[in-house]
């Protein structure tokens, strides 16, 4: 569960996040907004990247303000970014591999959860591939392996289905679904694609200017006329 | 990372690495490395033998240039100035202590260690032309240091200068199992082999894999759960225990050591090196390493003018701009085509 406390985030005279408010507690949870409307940066806040200005947040209880960014690591938050980060010298399984050196209890179990986690996201045969000969799905499928290493608590991913088409985007859909059962985690998505938040997430929060515009499930909240006008409305 | 982003695209090309094994590249370190140094210790003596004995430092300290450069894209200038460290350490060791050769020769390489990542700590703030830069005066003031105390040469007190105490200059004896010139080369060309191993293993495990996340975005590294500082420290103490390790190599061949070998453009041409030889493979720093010293040693022997010396590693840096690969990357490409197409015949 995330919860975070009246958050505020400036940038210069920007406020990126404005006395946000908000409590995450189902396991798969939407995160949407326009673009600048502070998505990124709550991420940013929650991995110990971005300091808030004011506000506080927590997972599961415990209080992260003030703790770096491998602490939070080590408490179970993983998260991806915007751009897929995939190292072109190394395989697949090296990329994984990279992360359960630093996240995982022992070796031993390291190398079973990379297994665990490349068969899951389907690129277990492709496993020995260079990164730079994957394709952009199979990237994609990479970087969301290498967050399921090393018993995650909270997973915040940001457009993990960004620029696939839509049977990849189907595919993504079904793997995002069944990850919180398969790995007993929580996932917080960020998307700009409507249909991907509706189909697989079961709460919603959606911001605008930094502020929180609705929280709740997911399909009461697409259709608040206050969304439409400030966020769908746009498109 | 600006600086390596070229070499990604020469790769492009090499696809099928994966497919050769361990194995077949740990043997294909031995037989090179064996070949080249047994042609040298069996052709070669005094003159030619020593360069080549100093041309296989310099290949140990390219390793480390290199390991800088290619994995965390660190530009370093003073790697020479860290043999030179890790030469005054192992004398200072050697003089005290007359330990057995090879703990002088880990002393010389943990001093330059040591002294590697504190002089790398820049590089937790900067890098590219400013990292350069700082490294480059850091190799000045040690060559500006070392004129004015001087190697030990088993005078008394912490320098061991001889003067004014009226001592003999004491050299340092190379070990009972390596004192001819030419079984030293072979020993040198055994450690060479050993550093090679010791920065490939790098590569290709953990401390790899961390470079390699590092290199690629810091942030993503970070919510990796990679300790950045501690991985990046660590590149500065491989390199600095590579560079040691030859400057007490250096200090067993002469004896001595003397300051004016140290010089900061010394840090400039070992890095011109790695360019030139190529900083992603052994291969590279082996034959970059081996060039840098042949070369102006060829010069020397034609009594050719000094500074034609300068214009060659000119015409090194614009051919290893031309191509990121270097020499090294160029010929492990080739090496590796024909592999494939060799077993893939021999498969049918
Ligand atoms: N490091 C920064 N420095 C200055 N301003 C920033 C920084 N990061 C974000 N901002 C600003 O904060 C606001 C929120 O940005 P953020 O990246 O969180 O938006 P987002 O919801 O993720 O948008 P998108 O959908 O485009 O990814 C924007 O106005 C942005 O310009
Ligand atoms: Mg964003």
């Amino acid at each position: 569960m995330i919860s975070i406390d009246t958050l505020t985030v400036r940038f210069g005279g920007i406020r990126a996040l404005d006395g946000l408010d908000a409590q995450l507690t189902a396991p798969i949870c939407g995160l949407i907004g326009p673009n600048g409307a502070g998505k990124t940066t709550l991420v940013n806040v929650l991995s110990g990247f971005v300091r808030p200005y004011s506000g506080a947040v927590a997972l599961n209880g415990v209080a992260l303000s003030g703790l770096s960014p491998r602490r939070r690591v080590g408490l179970g938050l993983r998260r991806t970014f915007q751009q897929e980060l995939v190292v072109d010298e190394l395989t697949a399984v090296e990329n994984v591999q990279a992360i359960a050196d630093h996240v995982s209890a022992t070796r031993q179990s390291g190398r079973r959860e990379v297994t665990v986690a490349l068969d899951f996201v389907g690129l277990g045969e492709r496993r020995d591939v260079l990164g730079r000969q994957l394709n952009l799905y199979e990237r994609r499928m990479v970087e969301i392996a290498k967050t399921l290493i090393g018993r995650p608590k909270v997973i915040l991913m940001d457009e993990p289905g960004a620029g696939l088409n839509e049977s990849e985007t189907d595919r993504l859909r079904r793997l995002l679904a069944e990850i919180p059962q398969a790995f007993d985690t929580q996932l917080v998505l960020i998307d700009h694609d409507a249909e991907l938040i509706a189909s697989v997430c079961i709460d919603t929060l959606v911001l605008d200017f930094g502020k929180r515009l609705a929280l709740g499930p997911t399909r009461a909240v697409l259709d608040d006329p206050a969304v439409r006008r400030a966020y769908l409305g746009r498109e | 990372m600006t600086e390596i982003s070229g070499k990604t695209e020469a790769f492009v090309a090499a696809a099928p690495v994966t497919e050769i094994t361990l194995a077949t590249r740990a043997i294909a370190v031995v037989a090179v490395v064996g070949l080249i140094s047994g042609i040298i210790a069996a052709t070669c003596g005094g003159y030619w033998l020593s360069n080549f004995t100093q041309a296989y430092c310099m290949v140990l300290t390219l390793l480390g240039c290199a390991l800088l450069y290619g994995q965390l894209g660190l530009v370093s200038l003073c790697q020479w100035a860290l043999v030179g460290v890790g030469g005054w350490v192992s004398l200072r060791v050697y003089h005290s202590f007359h330990p057995p050769f090879v703990f002088t020769v880990l002393a010389g390489g943990l001093g330059a260690s040591v002294i590697g990542m504190i002089w790398g700590l820049p590089a937790l703030r900067m890098r590219g032309l400013y990292l350069a830069l700082v490294t480059l005066m850091l190799a000045s003031a040690f060559q500006t240091l070392v004129v004015v105390t001087s190697f030990p040469v088993g005078g008394p007190g912490f320098l061991g200068q001889v003067g004014a105490s009226g001592n003999a200059r004491v050299m340092m004896a190379r070990p009972a199992f390596a004192a001819s010139d030419t079984a030293y080369f072979v020993f040198v060309a055994l450690i060479t082999l050993l550093g090679i191993f010791l920065v490939e293993a790098h590569r290709r495990t953990k401390p790899g894999r961390a470079w390699a996340l590092i290199r690629k975005d810091e942030h993503m590294a970070i919510a990796a759960g990679v300790r950045v500082v501690f991985y990046k420290a660590w590149a500065f103490a491989v390199a600095g225990f590579l560079a040691g390790v030859a400057g007490a190599l250096m200090a067993g061949l002469f004896g001595q050591l003397d300051a004016s070998a140290f010089a900061p453009t010394d840090s400039i041409i070992v890095f011109i090196g790695t360019l030139l030889g190529g900083y992603d493979s052994w291969l590279g720093s082996l034959l970059g390493g081996i060039l840098t010293r042949f070369v102006p040693a060829l010069l020397i022997d034609f009594n050719v003018n000094t500074y034609l010396g300068f214009m060659f590693f000119g015409l090194a840096l614009l051919m290893a701009l031309r191509d990121p690969l270097g020499i090294g990357g160029r010929l492990t490409l080739l090496a590796v085509r024909l592999w494939v197409k060799y077993e893939g015949r021999r498969r049918g």
